[in-house]
C-alpha cells in the first residue's frame, strides 16, 4: 500500500476523462461561476437570507445551487493580530468555489437503482432528469454531501458539468464566467500535472498549498480520485470537506457477508428450535 | 477626472488594463478593484503569477486585499496625507536623487523646473490656504498661481489663450521657486509620523509601502496605481487622484507600460457618459460647454477665451465645428457661426445633487431619469425622494420599477404614513426599459476602450432601448416644434434628425449613430480616418471628435474587433484618441527617443523610417524627431517639442505644480472630510477644504469636526454582487440571493462596546437620516489609531432600497450634499455617523 | 435548504464571523442527509416482520411437523400481509412515485436499494405464493373446485424452502443499505446494521406470531419454539446494539445519546434487554408466568424493533447534519 505521499498528485481518472482544476490561490469570490451556472442551467433562486457567514449566504449545494463559494474569515491569529503583510495569492479571507466532485468512483451513481445516474463519454457523472425517480438514494451516498431532491421536482439534482456544452465543444459555464481563472476545465490528467507543478510553485513562496482530489486526499477510501479536483491552502475540513472519505459501496461487500452469517446462525438456530417441536411430537 | 486633467492633459485611465500585467508593482487604493473590477483584475492576478508585488490601501479587508501582498489599513479620507507623504519620501531620497532615469523623466518630461511667480503662497506659508483665497466668496483667485515671466491671464480665463512666452526655468532645479522645489517645500510635513497619526497607519508600514514603490520604479520597473471612487468622492477628491498623478510623474512611471495611473471607471459605458457626455457642462470629446456669459455669445468670443495658442487643444475649432455640422447639418452655415447659437449655454451649476435642491425648490419641474436610480442612490436620499415628489412630472425609464418611480406609494416615509401618496403632485411615467443583450450598442469603459455589443434577442413587450426612446422623443418635439420660430423652436428645428430605423418598432440604427460620431466629409459622406482629417471650415462632420476614425472608411466599426494579443491588443476593440492604448507613450522613450530599458520598450523613434514605432499607436505626431525644436510663434502641436510627451497640456509637459486648471490649488492638500472625528493635524485652522460647495439648507445639516453625536467614521461602497442603487441586480433573483439583505461591518472591538452580535439589527444614524441593516462582526474591519485615540470605522454597502427581492436600509439618507470644487462630485467615502443595536421603529418582526 | 436558515449564525456579540469556521464551516453539515421518514421508518418494520415471519413459517414447515403446522399457517399470512404495504410506503416516499417502475430498468449489484427493489420483488412474490398454497389448506378456495386443484399442484415444501433466502434478505438488507452510505452512524457500523436489523426482524416476527397464536394452549411447544427464537434473536441484538453502541464512540455514536433519538435508543436497549431478561425467567417458571412473561416480553420486543428502525432512521439524519460525525468518519490520520 503506498504512503499518503507517494499519492499526492496522482489520479485514476480515466484517459479521456474531462474535470475542473479549481485553483482557490486565484479566487476572488466574486461569485460569478454560481450566478453563471444559474443562468445557463436556469436554476431557480434558492432559499433566501442573510446567513451572516461572511459573505456566503448560499450555504451549500444543492438541488439548485450546483456552484457555491465557501468564505473562510482568516485575518487575525488567536491574539487578534491583524497582519498586512500577507501571503502570497488569496489568503487570509480563504474562498473556494463548491462543486459536484465527478468522483472517478462515484457514490451516488453506485448507489443509484434505476440507473438514472450515468458517466458520460468525457467522464463527468450525470443525473438523467427523464429516468430518476426521486428515490433520494444518491443524497446521503455522497461522501460530500452533492445531490439534493429538489422539492420542486421531487427529482434529484446536481452539477452536469454542462454536459449540454461540452457536447457542443464549449467549456462550461462557470469556467468560462470565472474572470481570474481559478476554475479550469481541461483534460484531468493534463490539470493534475498543471496543479502539481503550481502546488510546487506555491510552497516554495511559502503558501502551504495542497491537492484536494488526488488519492492521497480527497480522492481516497476507492474512490480513485476527483475529476473536479482544488487546490486548498487549509486542511479541507476548514472549507466543510471531508479529508479522506470513503466510496459507500466499499462497504455493500463485507456488510452483505457479515448478515449472511448472522442469517446463516439465526436459521440454523430457528431449525434447531422447530427441530425440537417436531421430534417432541414424533418423540 | 480633472485630478488627471490638469496635470497629465486627459481625465482618463493613462494605461490599460492588460498593461497591469506589466506591472513590477501595483498599487490599489481608493478602490476594492476585485470586487468591482473582477474581470479587469484578471491581469493583476498575472501580475501577481510574473512575481510582482500587491498592495491594497484601503479601511477595509476586502476580496481585494485578500489577493494582495501588503495590506494596509487607512482611515478614510486621509488619503491625500499618504500621496503626499510618498511624494515626500520620493523626492528626499538618495536613489531618487541620484539615478540619472528621475532626473532625466522629471527634468524633460514634467514643469518641474519652471520658475512660478513671486506673488505665490503656499499653504504652508498662510496656515492652510494658498494665495489668492477669497473667503467670503468661498473661491480663489488663481492669478499668483502662474508662472513667473508669463503674460498676466485675464481673471475667468480657462488657459493662458494669447501666445505662451516661455516661462523662466531652472535646469537644476534649485531655484526656490521653481515647481519641483515648491512641491518639495509643500511636502515637507508629509512625514511618515504624520502618516502614522493621522491615516493611522503605522510608519514601519508606510515605509515598506514607500521602499517597494520606489524600488519597483526607474528604467527597468515600473509601478501603476489603480484608483476609483474612494478617491474621487471626497471633498478633495480631485487633489487626491492629482497627487497620485504628481507622484507618478516624480517616478517616471506615466506613459510606461505597467505603469500609469488606472482611473477604474464604474459602471457600464460609464467613461463613455463622459466622453459623449451626460454631464452638464462638456460637450463631446471634453470640450467646455458654453456659459451665458458675454464671452461665449460668439463662436469667435468661444474660441479667444477657451482656445490656447500650443497643444493639441489648438485644434478645438476643428472639433467643435466638426459637431456643429453633424448636430445641426445644413442648418450650420459659416455665415451662422455654423449654428453657435442653437447651443444651449449654462448658466449655473446644474450638476445632480444641485438638481436635487433646485428640484425640491420648485425651480425644476419636470425630470427623464434613465438608468438611475435616485432615490436610493442621491445623496441625501430622503431629500432626493423630497425633490422627487415636488416635481410636476418624472420619467422613469428602467428594467425594473425602481424606488425612484414607486416612491410615490412605497417610500419608507409613505408606508410609516409620514408622506400620502395623495399629497404628492409629482405624475409619474415608467417606461420600461430594454437591457444590453436587447439592443446594439456599444460601452466604453475604464482605459477608454470602446466595444461593441450586439442584440442578442428582442426586448421583451414594450421595453424599448434609450435609443429608440431618445430618438422618437426627438421626433415628435421636432414634429410640435415644425412652424415655431421662437429661439427654443429653432434649436429643435436645426436639429438633424434623420437616422433610419429598422424592424417593426423602428429602432434608430445605430451603425448610422456611430458613422456620424466617427466623422465624415459632408460633401460625400466618406469617413474620415481620424481627428487629423477634421476641418474647421464646415467640411467636416463629427459627434465626437476623440472617437473620430473609430469607423474605418471600409465602413467596419472597429469596436467590433476582437483580436487580442500579449501586447497591447490593437485589434481589441478601439481605445480613443485614435486607438492609443497607453496615453503620453512618448515616455516610454528616454529624451532621445531611445526606449528607457529593453524590459519596458513600448514605443521608440526609428530614425531610418523617420518615425516613431513599437507596440501601441504613438500618442505624439508621428513624424516628430524628438530632438525637433518648435521655432518662435509656433502653434498647436508644432510649438512642442520633440521631448513634451503631454500633447494635450499647454507646454507638453506634465504638470507637478498646476498654474491653471483646478480650482482648489495648485499643489494638493490634506483637507479632513467635511465630516471627521479629529481636526486638521496639518492645518487646524483650516479644516476642511476652503473651496468645497456647500449646500446650507435646512434638511442638509452637516455635522460638526470631532461631533461627539456622531463619533464613527462611515464609508460606504459597492459589492460584487450588487450593482450601484440595485437597480440592475436587486431584481435578478440569482444576484438578489447573493447578497439578501443589506448589512453593516463593523470591527469586533466596536461590537463589544456596543452589545452587537452578526445578525443583529442595528440603526445607523446621522443628522440626515436613519438607516436599519444587519450587523456583519468582522476582523476586516479595524479600529485605528489616530491622533492616539481609537477611532472605530463603520462600512455599509449602499445598494439597497425598499424594493426588489434585496431589501434593506437605504445608505445614501445618511450622506450629506457636498462637493468636490473640481468635479462637482459629492463625498460619499468618508462622513460621520452613530449607530445603535436595535430597529428603526421597535417592535417591527425581524 | 430551510434548516440552513434556521442555521442562521448566531453568536455572542463582539465575536467576529471567523471564529464560526474555527471548527467547523460555520456548523454546517457536510454532507446531505436522507429524506426517509417514518413511511420508510414503516417500511423497515414491516419489511423484517414479513421476513422474520416467513423464515420462522419455512422453519417450522420444514421440521415442525403437526404442533408447528399454527406457526406455519400465521407465519405465511403474516409474511404476505406485511409485505403488502411495503411497495406502496416506498412507492410514496419516491419524489416522483409515477415513476417507480424505472426500479427495474437495472440491476446493480453494489447498490442495496437496487437488489433490495429486486428483492422485495422477490419475497413478495414467494410471500404471495407461499400464502396462496396456504390458503389452498385452510380451505379459501372451496375443497374440490378446479381452483383449489389447481393451486394444490404448488409444491408446499418448496416454496417453504424457496422462501428462506428472499426472506432473510429482505430482513437483513435494510441494514447493508443505510451502512452504504457517507452518513456516518450508519457507515461507522455499516458491518452491523444488517445483522442487527436481522436479529430484530427475527425476534419481532416470533414475537408477533406468540401474540397472535397466544390463545391457542396446546401449541406449548410451538410457543416454546417461538419463545427460543425470539430469546436467541433477542441476545443477538443486546450483543449488537452493544457492538453499535461502542463501535460509534462519542462523536459518531452522539445521535444515540442525545435528544429524542438518544432517548429512543436508551428505549430500544431497555425493551429488548427486559425482553430477554423476562424470556430467561419465563423459562424458569411455571407455564402460567411462562406464558404471561412471554407475552410480555413479545409485547416489549416489538416495541424495541419499533424504536429500533426509529433511532437508526432519525438519529441517521442527526447525524448526517453533524459536521464533527463526518470529519470523524473520514479524519486524515496525518
Amino acid at each position: 500500500m503506498k504512503g499518503p505521499a507517494a499519492l499526492e498528485g496522482t489520479t485514476r481518472a480515466r484517459p479521456g476523462a474531462f474535470g475542473f482544476l479549481t485553483d482557490t490561490t486565484l479566487c476572488i469570490g466574486c461569485k460569478a461561476c454560481e450566478v453563471a451556472c444559474k443562468q445557463w442551467n436556469q436554476l431557480p433562486m434558492d432559499d433566501f437570507g442573510f446567513t451572516g457567514m461572511s459573505y456566503d449566504n448560499t450555504g451549500d449545494l444543492g438541488a439548485t445551487t450546483w456552484r457555491h463559494v465557501a468564505f473562510i474569515e482568516r485575518i487575525s491569529d488567536r491574539e487578534g493580530r491583524r497582519p498586512t503583510t500577507l501571503a502570497p495569492f488569496q489568503s487570509n479571507w480563504l474562498m473556494l468555489s463548491d462543486v459536484c466532485k465527478h468522483c472517478v468512483h462515484a457514490g451516488c451513481m453506485e448507489a443509484c437503482p434505476t440507473g438514472a445516474i450515468i458517466r458520460t463519454e468525457f467522464d463527468t457523472v450525470v443525473i438523467q432528469q427523464d429516468i430518476c425517480n426521486g428515490c433520494g438514494y444518491c443524497v446521503p451516498a455522497c461522501p460530500f454531501g452533492v445531490p439534493a431532491l429538489s422539492p420542486l421536482d421531487g427529482k434529484a439534482h446536481k452539477c452536469t458539468l454542462c454536459y449540454d456544452r461540452l457536447k457542443d465543444g464549449l467549456e462550461p459555464a462557470c469556467a468560462k464566467a470565472c474572470p481570474t481563472d481559478a476554475i479550469q476545465f481541461g483534460p484531468v490528467h493534463a490539470l493534475m500535472d498543471r496543479a502539481r507543478a503550481r502546488v510546487s510553485e506555491l510552497r516554495a513562496q511559502g503558501v502551504d498549498a495542497r491537492i484536494y482530489g488526488d488519492q492521497a486526499l480527497g480522492g481516497t477510501g476507492g474512490i480513485g480520485g476527483l475529476n473536479a479536483f482544488f487546490i486548498l491552502t487549509a486542511p479541507p475540513e476548514v472549507y466543510n470537506l471531508p479529508a479522506k472519505p470513503e466510496l459507500p459501496q466499499r462497504r455493500v461487500l463485507p456488510a452483505f457477508f457479515t448478515t449472511a452469517l448472522a442469517a446463516l446462525a439465526l436459521g440454523i438456530a430457528t431449525l434447531f428450535s422447530f427441530r425440537r417441536v417436531g421430534r417432541m411430537h414424533h418423540g | 477626472m480633472p485630478g488627471l486633467g490638469a496635470r497629465l492633459g486627459r481625465g482618463g485611465a493613462t494605461t490599460t488594463l492588460a498593461s497591469l500585467a506589466d506591472s513590477d508593482c501595483i498599487v490599489i487604493m481608493g478602490s476594492n478593484m476585485a470586487e468591482n473590477h473582477p474581470v479587469g483584475f484578471r491581469f493583476v492576478v498575472k501580475a501577481r503569477q510574473r512575481g510582482a508585488t500587491v498592495i491594497h490601501v484601503d479601511p477595509r479587508f476586502s476580496r481585494t486585499s485578500a489577493l494582495a501582498d501588503l495590506y494596509v489599513p487607512i482611515r478614510p479620507g486621509s488619503d491625500l496625507v499618504f500621496l503626499g507623504a510618498l511624494v515626500n519620501y520620493v523626492v528626499n531620497h538618495e536613489r531618487w536623487q541620484t539615478d540619472p532615469f528621475f532626473r532625466e523623466y522629471v527634468l524633460h518630461y514634467t514643469n518641474a523646473s519652471v520658475i512660478v511667480s513671486t506673488d505665490f503662497r503656499d499653504t504652508e506659508d498662510l496656515a492652510g490656504v494658498f494665495s489668492g483665497y477669497r473667503a467670503e466668496q468661498r473661491r480663489y483667485d488663481t492669478a499668483s498661481w502662474h508662472y513667473a515671466g508669463q503674460l498676466h491671464p485675464v481673471e475667468g480665463e480657462r488657459w493662458p489663450c494669447r501666445p505662451l512666452v516661455e516661462p523662466e526655468r531652472d535646469p537644476t532645479l534649485q531655484h526656490p521657486n521653481c515647481a519641483f522645489q515648491l512641491v518639495k517645500r509643500h511636502f515637507a510635513r508629509y512625514t511618515p509620523e504624520l502618516v502614522e497619526e493621522v491615516c493611522g497607519v503605522p510608519r514601519e508600514l508606510f515605509l515598506r509601502v514607500a521602499e517597494t514603490i520606489l524600488a519597483n520604479s526607474g528604467r527597468e520597473r515600473t509601478t501603476a496605481f489603480c484608483y476609483a471612487v474612494a478617491w474621487t468622492q471626497h471633498t478633495i477628491g480631485t487633489q487626491i487622484i492629482s497627487c497620485c498623478a504628481l507622484l507618478q510623474l516624480l517616478l517616471g512611471n506615466i506613459g510606461r507600460p505597467g505603469g500609469g495611473i488606472l482611473a477604474l471607471r464604474g459602471h457600464a459605458t460609464i467613461q463613455g457618459s463622459t466622453d459623449i457626455p451626460t454631464l452638464f457642462d462638456l460637450l463631446p470629446g471634453y470640450l467646455k460647454m458654453p456659459r451665458a456669459v458675454p464671452e461665449h455669445a460668439t463662436l469667435a468670443g468661444y474660441f479667444a477665451s477657451e482656445r490656447p495658442a500650443t497643444g493639441l487643444w489648438y485644434e478645438m475649432p476643428k472639433f467643435l465645428i466638426s459637431l456643429l455640422k453633424a448636430w445641426y447639418g445644413d442648418a450650420a452655415t459659416p455665415e451662422n457661426d455654423f449654428g453657435y447659437s442653437f447651443l444651449p449655454k449654462i448658466g449655473g451649476d446644474y450638476s445632480f445633487q444641485s438638481i436635487l435642491t433646485m428640484m425640491e425648490d420648485g425651480i425644476i419641474k419636470g425630470l427623464f431619469v434613465m438608468g438611475m436610480n435616485p432615490a436610493v442612490g442621491g445623496q441625501n436620499a430622503r431629500l432626493a425622494r423630497r425633490a422627487l415628489a415636488n416635481l410636476d412630472w418624472l420619467v422613469v425609464r428602467d428594467v425594473h420599477e425602481i424606488e425612484t418611480a414607486s416612491f410615490w406609494y412605497d417610500a419608507p416615509e409613505v408606508r410609516n404614513g409620514e408622506v400620502r401618496p395623495q399629497d404628492i403632485r409629482t405624475e409619474v411615467f415608467f417606461l420600461p426599459a430594454a437591457i444590453a443583450a436587447e439592443k446594439d450598442g456599444t460601452f466604453t469603459n475604464t482605459h477608454r476602450l470602446v466595444q461593441w455589443h450586439d442584440k442578442a434577442i428582442d426586448p421583451p413587450a414594450d421595453a424599448r432601448s434609450e435609443a429608440h426612446f431618445v430618438y422618437h422623443l426627438g421626433r415628435r418635439l421636432k414634429e410640435l416644434y415644425a412652424d415655431d420660430d421662437s429661439p427654443a423652436g429653432q434649436q429643435i428645428r436645426a436639429l438633424t434628425w434623420d437616422y433610419p430605423t429598422t424592424g417593426p418598432h423602428q429602432e434608430p440604427d445605430l451603425m448610422a449613430v456611430a458613422r456620424e460620431i466617427s466623422g465624415y466629409r459632408v460633401a460625400d459622406a466618406r469617413p474620415v480616418a481620424g481627428f487629423h482629417e477634421l476641418a474647421d471650415d464646415g467640411s467636416t462632420a463629427c459627434g465626437c471628435w476623440i472617437y473620430a476614425g473609430i469607423v474605418t472608411p471600409e465602413g467596419e466599426h472597429r469596436a467590433k474587433r476582437r483580436r487580442g494579443d500579449e501586447r497591447a491588443s490593437l485589434d481589441w476593440g478601439f481605445a480613443w484618441p485614435a486607438n492609443r492604448r497607453i496615453l503620453y507613450n512618448r515616455a516610454s522613450a528616454d529624451p532621445q527617443g531611445r526606449p528607457w530599458s529593453e524590459r519596458k520598450k513600448w514605443i521608440w523613434w526609428d530614425p531610418d523610417q523617420g518615425r516613431w514605432v513599437g507596440y501601441d499607436v504613438p500618442d505624439f505626431p508621428a513624424t516628430k524627431p524628438p530632438d525637433y525644436q518648435p521655432p518662435p510663434g509656433a502653434k498647436g502641436l508644432d510649438a512642442h517639442p520633440g521631448t513634451a510627451p503631454f500633447i494635450m497640456m499647454l507646454d507638453g509637459r506634465g504638470w507637478l505644480f498646476v498654474p491653471h486648471g483646478l480650482v482648489d490649488g495648485p499643489l494638493p492638500t490634506h483637507y479632513e472630510p467635511w465630516e471627521s472625528p479629529i481636526p486638521n493635524l496639518l492645518y487646524p485652522t483650516q479644516p476642511r477644504s476652503p473651496v468645497a460647495p456647500v449646500f446650507l439648507r435646512p434638511d442638509n445639516p452637516y455635522h460638526e469636526i470631532a461631533d461627539p453625536r456622531y463619533p464613527y467614521v462611515i464609508t460606504t461602497y459597492r459589492l460584487t454582487e450588487h450593482h450601484t442603487a440595485g437597480g440592475m441586480s436587486r431584481w435578478v433573483p440569482w444576484l438578489a440571493e447573493l447578497q439578501p439583505a443589506g448589512f453593516v461591518e463593523i470591527s469586533p472591538e466596536l461590537a463589544r462596546e456596543l452589545g452587537i452580535a452578526t445578525g443583529d439589527w442595528v440603526v445607523v444614524e446621522t443628522a440626515r437620516g436613519s438607516a436599519e441593516a444587519r450587523a456583519l462582526v468582522t476582523e476586516r474591519v479595524q479600529p485605528l489609531t489616530i491622533a492616539g485615540r481609537a477611532v472605530h470605522v463603520i462600512g455599509m454597502p449602499w445598494h439597497f432600497g425598499f424594493g426588489g427581492l434585496a431589501t434593506g436600509g437605504i445608505a445614501n439618507e445618511l450622506a450629506a450634499l457636498i462637493e468636490d470644487p473640481n468635479s462637482l462630485i459629492h463625498e460619499a467615502k468618508s462622513f460621520t455617523c452613530t449607530i445603535r443595536k436595535g430597529r428603526l421603529r421597535e417592535g417591527k418582526a425581524p | 435548504m430551510a434548516e440552513l436558515r434556521a442555521r442562521r449564525y448566531r453568536r455572542a456579540p463582539g465575536e467576529p464571523v471567523s471564529t464560526a469556521t474555527r471548527e467547523s464551516y460555520y456548523g454546517l453539515p457536510v454532507i446531505h442527509g436522507p429524506h426517509w421518514h417514518w413511511p420508510i421508518v414503516f417500511y423497515f418494520i414491516l419489511g423484517g416482520l414479513a421476513g422474520g415471519s416467513a423464515v420462522l413459517a419455512a422453519a417450522a414447515r420444514l421440521l415442525g411437523g403437526p404442533p408447528a403446522r399454527p406457526v406455519v399457517r400465521a407465519g405465511r399470512y403474516l409474511a404476505f400481509l406485511a409485505v403488502l404495504p411495503g411497495p406502496l410506503l416506498l412507492i410514496v416516499d419516491l419524489g416522483r412515485p409515477e415513476r417507480f417502475h424505472h426500479m427495474l430498468r437495472v440491476i446493480k449489484l453494489r447498490s442495496p436499494m437496487s437488489l433490495g427493489v429486486w428483492g422485495l420483488i422477490a419475497f413478495s412474490l414467494s410471500a404471495f405464493l407461499n400464502a396462496l398454497r396456504q390458503a389452498v389448506d385452510d380451505g379459501f378456495f372451496g375443497r374440490s373446485n378446479r381452483l383449489a386443484r389447481g393451486f394444490r399442484k404448488l409444491p408446499d415444501r418448496a416454496l417453504a424452502i424457496a422462501s428462506t433466502v428472499p426472506a432473510f434478505f429482505l430482513a437483513g438488507y435494510t441494514g447493508v443499505l443505510l451502512g452504504a452510505t457517507a452518513v456516518p452512524l450508519w457507515a461507522r457500523n455499516a458491518l452491523l446494521l444488517g445483522p442487527l436489523f436481522l436479529c430484530s426482524a427475527l425476534s419481532s416476527a416470533a414475537a408477533t406470531l406468540s401474540l397472535l397464536l397466544a390463545r391457542r394452549s396446546q401449541n406449548d411447544r410451538a410457543e416454546q419454539a417461538l419463545a427460543q427464537v425470539e430469546f436467541l434473536a433477542l441476545t443477538g441484538e443486546v450483543t449488537l446494539l452493544e457492538a453499535v453502541r461502542r463501535k460509534s464512540g462519542s462523536v459518531i455514536g452522539r445521535p444515540l445519546r442525545r435528544g429524542a433519538e438518544g432517548r429512543a435508543f436508551a428505549g430500544v436497549r431497555a425493551t429488548t434487554a427486559a425482553a430477554l431478561v423476562l424470556h430467561g425467567l419465563a423459562l424458569l417458571l411455571p407455564r402460567r408466568w411462562r406464558q404471561r412473561l412471554g407475552l410480555l416480553a413479545s409485547i416489549l420486543a416489538l416495541a424495541g424493533a419499533f424504536l429500533l428502525r426509529a433511532t437508526m432512521v432519525f438519529g441517521g439524519h442527526r447525524s448526517a447534519d453533524d459536521p464533527a460525525a463526518t470529519f470523524a468518519l473520514t479524519r486524515s490520520d496525518e
